[in-house]
C-alpha cells in the first residue's frame, strides 16, 4: 500500500495519529498537493457512502471526520501557498429554535472533507443571520439543519429571506431526520439530506441544478 | 365505542386515568419510552399494532405526537385511527399546542421532565428527562467505544455526543396532579436534582389532561385531532395543524 492509500485508509477508520503523520510525510516529501487532497477527500466520500448504506454509524463518521480535519490542517498552509482554494463556500447552521447540532456538525465536517469552504454559524440561527453571513462570506451554498418537526417549518423563512435579499443564486440545502423531499420542494430548497452521509451528494446535486 | 389506545409509557398515568373515566370501553397498550430515538423503528412497531387491530374495536386512538416523524406514514388499519395534532408528547402534557409553541419560542433550551418518564427510568439511573440517555447507558456506551475505537476516540465521541447539554439552560417539570403526593414529590425531586447537577434553572409547570381526555373520550374536535379512515395514512402538514391525511398507496 503506498502512502496515499494508507492516508486514505487511516482517515476512513478514524486513526488520526497515523493520518496526520502520513499527511505530514506526504507534504514534506513533496507529493503533489492535489493528490494528497484527493486521497483525503476520497476517504470521506467512502465514509459518506458507507454511512448511507448503514455499514457504519455516527461514531465511525465522527472519528473519520476528526482524522480528516486534523490531516487537512497539515495540508492547508500548502494549499494556500499553491493558491488552491475550495471551489465553493457554504454557510451552515441549525434553524432558529433548534439547538441540536450533532447532525449539523457532521455535515460541516463532511462538506469540508469534500473541499467545500464552510462557515459554521452554530445553533439557533435566524433567517437574517443566514442572509448576513451568506453576503459576508460570498457563499454559494446555505445549509440549514433541524432535528425537530417543531422547528423544521422555519426553514422556509430562510429560503424566503435569501430570495428577498436578492440572493436567489445561492443554493439552499436543508437537512435533518424529519426533512423530506416533499418538504424541500414545498419550501423551494435546492436540495435535502436526511443525514450527513447524503449531504455531500445533496450539495453536488444542488450545485449542478 | 370500544377503543384501543396505543400509547407511549411516558403517558401511562394520564392515559390510564382517562381510560378509567371514559364513557367508552378502552383497552390500553403501552410501548416502551424512548422509541422516538429511532423513528423508523417506532413507526414499524406502531404499524404492526395497527395492522392487527380491528373489530370489535371501533377505532384506534394513538397517544403519540409526530415524535420526530415516527408517526408520519402510518396507515390506518381496518378501523379509523385517531391522532392528536401534536409535534411530541410535551404538547399532550401541556394540553395545548399553542402553549407548547410559546414555551418553545420563549425557552428553546428547555429540557422536559414528567412523572412517568422519571419513575420508569432504568435501574440505577440518575437521569430521567424526556428522551434522556441514562447515566448507566452512557457509561456502557463509553466502554463500548473504548473497545471499538480506543481511549482517544472514545473520549472524543463522548464529548461530541454529549455536547447538546451545553445548549440547554432550563429544566421544566410538568406536574399532571395525578400521582399521589409522595410519588409526585419524588419525581419532582429527581428533576430538581438533575437540574442542579447540570446548572439549569428549574421551573414547575402545571399540566393539563384535556388533550388526552378528549382523545380517550372520543371528543375528536378536528382542530385538535386527525381522524384517519381505512385507506388513509398520516402525513406531516408542515403547518400549524401539524398533520394531515392522505391516500395510502395500495399494498
Amino acid at each position: 500500500m503506498d502512502d496515499l492509500s494508507a492516508l486514505t485508509a487511516a482517515i476512513e477508520v478514524g486513526d488520526r495519529t497515523t493520518a496526520v503523520a502520513l499527511a505530514r510525510a506526504a507534504v514534506e516529501s513533496g507529493v503533489d498537493t492535489r493528490e494528497v487532497l484527493g486521497a483525503m477527500t476520497g476517504a470521506m466520500e467512502v465514509v459518506g457512502k458507507r454511512f448511507q448504506c448503514n455499514e457504519i454509524y455516527v461514531p465511525e463518521m465522527l472519528i473519520a471526520a476528526r482524522a480528516m480535519k486534523e490531516s487537512m490542517a497539515v495540508l492547508e498552509p500548502v494549499l494556500v501557498k499553491a493558491g488552491i482554494r475550495p471551489e465553493h463556500t457554504a454557510v451552515i447552521g441549525t434553524i432558529k429554535g433548534d439547538l441540536h447540532d450533532i447532525g449539523k456538525n457532521l455535515v460541516a465536517m463532511m462538506w469540508k472533507g469534500a473541499n467545500i469552504g464552510v462557515v459554521d454559524l452554530g445553533t439557533d440561527v435566524s433567517p437574517e443571520q443566514f442572509v448576513a453571513a451568506a453576503q459576508e462570506h460570498h457563499a454559494d451554498i446555505v445549509g440549514v439543519s433541524a432535528l425537530l418537526t417543531t422547528t423544521m417549518v422555519g426553514m422556509k423563512d430562510v429560503v424566503v429571506a435569501l430570495r428577498e435579499a436578492d440572493l436567489s443564486g445561492i443554493k439552499v440545502v436543508i437537512g435533518g431526520a424529519p426533512v423530506t423531499r416533499e418538504f424541500a420542494d414545498q419550501i423551494g430548497a435546492d436540495g435535502f439530506a436526511t443525514d450527513a452521509g447524503g449531504a455531500v451528494e445533496a450539495v453536488k446535486h444542488a450545485l449542478a441544478s | 365505542m370500544r377503543l384501543a389506545a396505543l400509547t407511549c409509557e411516558v403517558l401511562a398515568r394520564s392515559v390510564y386515568l382517562c381510560a378509567a373515566r371514559s364513557p367508552h370501553v378502552v383497552d390500553v397498550r403501552l410501548n416502551r419510552r424512548g422509541l422516538h430515538d429511532d423513528p423508523p423503528n417506532l413507526r414499524a412497531i406502531l404499524q404492526a399494532e395497527l395492522d392487527v387491530t380491528g373489530p370489535p374495536y371501533d377505532a384506534v386512538v394513538l397517544a403519540y405526537g409526530l415524535c420526530g416523524g415516527a408517526t408520519a406514514g402510518l396507515r390506518a388499519g381496518s378501523i379509523p385511527l385517531v391522532v392528536p395534532r401534536a409535534h411530541d408528547c410535551i404538547t399532550l402534557f401541556l394540553g395545548d399546542r399553542a402553549r407548547y409553541q410559546a414555551e418553545f419560542v420563549g425557552n428553546p433550551g428547555t429540557y422536559w421532565y414528567v412523572q412517568d418518564y422519571l419513575e420508569r427510568t432504568d435501574e440505577g439511573s440518575a437521569f430521567g428527562g424526556v428522551g434522556a440517555v441514562s447515566d448507566a447507558a452512557a457509561r456502557a456506551t463509553h466502554q463500548e467505544y473504548i473497545e471499538k475505537y480506543g481511549e482517544d476516540n472514545a473520549a472524543y465521541l463522548m464529548e461530541m455526543l454529549g455536547a447538546w447539554r451545553s445548549h440547554y439552560n432550563r429544566a421544566a417539570f410538568v406536574e399532571m396532579s395525578i400521582a399521589p403526593e409522595q410519588a409526585a414529590e419524588a419525581a419532582e425531586r429527581r428533576a430538581r436534582d438533575d437540574a442542579n447537577r447540570r446548572g439549569w434553572r428549574f421551573d414547575r409547570l402545571a399540566g393539563e389532561l384535556v388533550l388526552i381526555k378528549g382523545l380517550i373520550d372520543g371528543a375528536w374536535d378536528p382542530a385538535d385531532y386527525l381522524v384517519l379512515q381505512p385507506g388513509e395514512r398520516l402525513a406531516m402538514s408542515y403547518g400549524e395543524d401539524v398533520i394531515r391525511a392522505e391516500g395510502a398507496p395500495a399494498g
